[in-house]
């Protein structure tokens, strides 16, 4: 039963990143793309932490943080680059 | 089911719902900041009342504080690169929609100031610049 209605949490989250992709295939500016490549990266970590609590495997909760960390990393290193041209 | 998993699936539902509110901000609003406003706190919001669900249907301690500091992290995060994004779009120049009450005119007021200047300057060498 639970693991039914989680599983279709995750068919959910699917969805959301779907039509996140939708406007990042649309979108008419780079930033634009920038804010759908953060929501999908937000929704892959949450997808992460419901597939651990299913699999009973709570090692996967540190994939999750360094995932985390390395979009914060790559939308910022994304970000320096529009603003000033280089990025070291 | 025991009444535990009721209060978490609450708050796993709740979160979808927010998440699912900011995306759909995301695809119908007409402007990047606009957009930027819908998802930076429906973004923060929806992700940490998932945290919660997911710490209520775990419930050992241990792993519970990782998912806590993972929530703090996203919280910390999320309205940082807001801001960032936000300053960047200003200073690139991005226009804002039709018909709003505020013009974006960072780069014409800063080629404005930069013309100024070079008039000043070739003022005071005294017409030999040109």
């Amino acid at each position: 039963m639970l693991s039914t209605i989680l599983n279709w949490v995750v068919v959910g989250l699917f969805f959301i990143s779907l039509l996140a992709i939708a406007r990042a295939y649309k979108g008419p500016t780079v930033l634009d793309r920038v804010v759908a490549m953060n929501i999908i990266t937000t929704n892959v970590v949450i997808t992460i932490l419901i597939f651990s609590y299913l699999d009973n495997s709570y090692y996967y909760i540190d994939v999750a943080f360094v995932f985390v960390l390395g979009g914060f990393i790559g939308t910022l290193c994304i970000l320096k680059l529009l603003r000033e041209g280089h990025i070291i | 089911m025991t009444i535990v998993q009721y209060i978490a699936l609450f708050f796993i539902f709740g979160g979808l719902f927010f998440l699912f509110v900011g995306v759909l901000g995301l695809i119908r609003l007409p402007d990047l900041y606009t957009r930027m406003h819908a998802l930076g706190k429906c973004d923060t919001l929806g992700t940490g009342m998932m945290l919660i669900g997911i710490m209520i249907l775990i419930g050992d301690i241990t792993n519970a504080t990782k998912l806590l500091m993972i929530g703090t992290m996203v919280a910390t995060i999320n309205p940082v690169v807001t801001h960032l994004i936000a300053k960047t779009a200003y200073n690139r120049g991005t226009p804002m929609v039709e018909g709003s009450f505020v013009i974006n005119d960072y780069v014409a007021s800063q080629h404005r100031r930069r013309r100024q200047q070079l008039e000043a300057l070739a003022e005071k060498e005294g017409g030999k610049s040109e």
